[in-house]
């Protein structure tokens, strides 16, 4: 009786085994049978005044049923002159590389449209899309209409967003020579002369110094008495009017991608700065190392960043920083 | 026959349940409370805020003296330093390291207590630091 059990249940499975194989059976899906378009955004990371957004905006009908006549993108806050959309369409190549075939003449840009004509008899491009981000941009939203006509007359739309664009700066590759006074504010280092001429707004002075028996290499330090007075800043003459002590918190490894440049998927934003806690800080840093980073924040509050140590080769005085600064007042 | 059976599947939970508690008893952080009796620190490390070592070379454990020495590179922020402690096998510290810690009080310095794995000794170690002079 048991042995008949077994082989009645074995017999179930194997019929429901072959019945459930049997149920799912593909369809293929109807083709587009008219204008179509997609569109996806290339760019990641946070959005900045002077910096882009980028997009793909892809448009397709089917062979002989007409051709592509312009494409076009409306964005809520115009960009700035150097908005444009590609007349190329591009395609992945053999080797991964991009491959741009040209289809119409260059983008015109009329307020916030951009707009670009097929020359080309086409059914199918896609095409990118670049927006700088202008000054009046800062700290709002801005969102955007793709589309694209046919020469039956069919317009077909995409809309993208809203983005935020961050209130923050970002500048790139500072370079740092020793004994150089820089100036959070302004993004900008300064000589000792340039200095005296605007005590107000130096933060740091960068020194790099080799001395036996301990790592001093390279050095960022607020202008205070006090960090003179401890050997932070040997061989340094401060001009007039310098006391700022400014706030350090040393980090190391990129906490940023855009600045950074050679690490993926980590960004500072507006709100990293605003709400980083500045209680544990100090006011100067010794033996700073390439990739060290640091979140800063001016004596006043008016400013805080974040500082990426770009290079910083031990032995040579000289670094190279970038930078992200948000105005807090 | 078959009730007894019944009956022992039924009380042998109970009972590996009942055994269990009674073996492996844990203190009041959930930690296993074992049968070791050693207790001291064997090796210390001092990061600074971009988790790196500020430690000049290496620093001296005194398990005798329950002492930790260490000197620090020239130019460390002592106010925001993360000790780590390797302790020996079973063996926790008090008070529990959770965060940066200031050190900048070079003359009141730092004191932890070890516990052994069986909670029953109990060793204070102090930790001195000296900064490196250019």
């Amino acid at each position: 009786m048991q042995m008949k059990q077994c082989i009645g249940l074995l017999a179930v499975g194997v019929a429901l085994l072959f019945g459930s194989c049997q149920d799912n059976t593909y369809i293929i899906p109807d083709g587009v049978n008219s204008l179509t378009n997609d569109c996806l955004k290339r760019s990641l990371g946070p959005n900045m005044v002077g910096g882009s957004i980028e997009f793909a905006y892809a448009m397709a009908m089917p062979y002989g049923s007409g051709h592509l006549v312009s494409a076009s993108v409306e964005a809520s806050i115009a960009g700035a002159d150097s908005t444009y959309l590609e007349h190329r369409s591009f395609h992945t190549g053999d080797s991964g590389e991009d491959v741009g075939v040209e289809i119409g003449s260059p983008s015109i840009n009329d307020g916030g449209t951009t707009t670009v004509t097929f020359t080309k008899d086409t059914v199918a491009a896609t095409l990118r899309y670049y927006y700088m981000i202008p000054e009046e941009a800062r700290g709002k939203q801005v969102s955007f209409r793709f589309s694209a006509t046919d020469s039956n007359g069919k317009e077909v739309s995409y809309d993208m967003g809203p983005y935020s664009i961050e209130n923050m700066d970002m500048k790139l590759d500072i370079e740092l020579s020793n004994n150089s006074f820089f100036s959070i504010e302004d993004m900008a280092a300064y000589t000792a002369d340039e200095a005296a001429a605007m005590p107000e707004k130096i933060d740091l002075v960068y020194l790099h110094r080799v001395q036996r028996g301990i790592k001093f290499n390279h050095a960022l330090v607020s202008p205070t008495a006090e960090n003179v007075a401890a050997g932070y800043l040997p061989n340094i003459t401060l001009p007039a009017g310098l006391d700022k002590s400014t706030k350090l918190f040393k980090s190391y490894s990129s906490c940023d991608q855009q600045l950074a440049r050679d690490e993926y998927g980590v960004f500072v934003t507006d709100r990293d700065l605003s709400e980083f806690d500045f209680s544990i800080c100090s006011n100067y840093s010794i033996g700073i190392l390439q990739r060290n980073g640091f979140w800063v924040e001016t004596a006043d509050g008016r400013y805080r960043a974040y500082i990426y140590v770009n290079e910083a080769t031990e032995n040579r005085a000289g670094m190279t920083i970038s930078m992200k600064r948000l105005r807090m007042q | 026959m078959k009730s007894i059976i019944k009956k022992i599947f039924l009380l042998l939970p109970l009972v590996l349940a009942w055994t269990a508690c009674n073996d492996y008893p844990i203190d009041e952080d959930g930690l296993l409370i074992t049968t070791r009796s050693e207790c001291y620190v064997s090796s210390f490390e001092l990061l600074g805020t971009d988790q790196r070592s500020v430690i000049v070379d290496v620093a001296t454990v005194d398990t005798v003296a329950q002492e930790i020495h260490a000197e620090v590179n020239f130019g460390t922020d002592l106010h925001a330093l993360w000790p780590q402690f390797t302790l020996v096998t079973d063996a926790k510290l008090e008070p529990k390291v959770t965060g940066f810690v200031d050190f900048s009080d070079l003359d009141n310095p730092r004191q932890w207590t070890v516990v052994s794995g069986n909670r029953k000794v109990r060793k204070t170690y102090t930790v001195y630091l000296t900064v490196q002079e250019p």
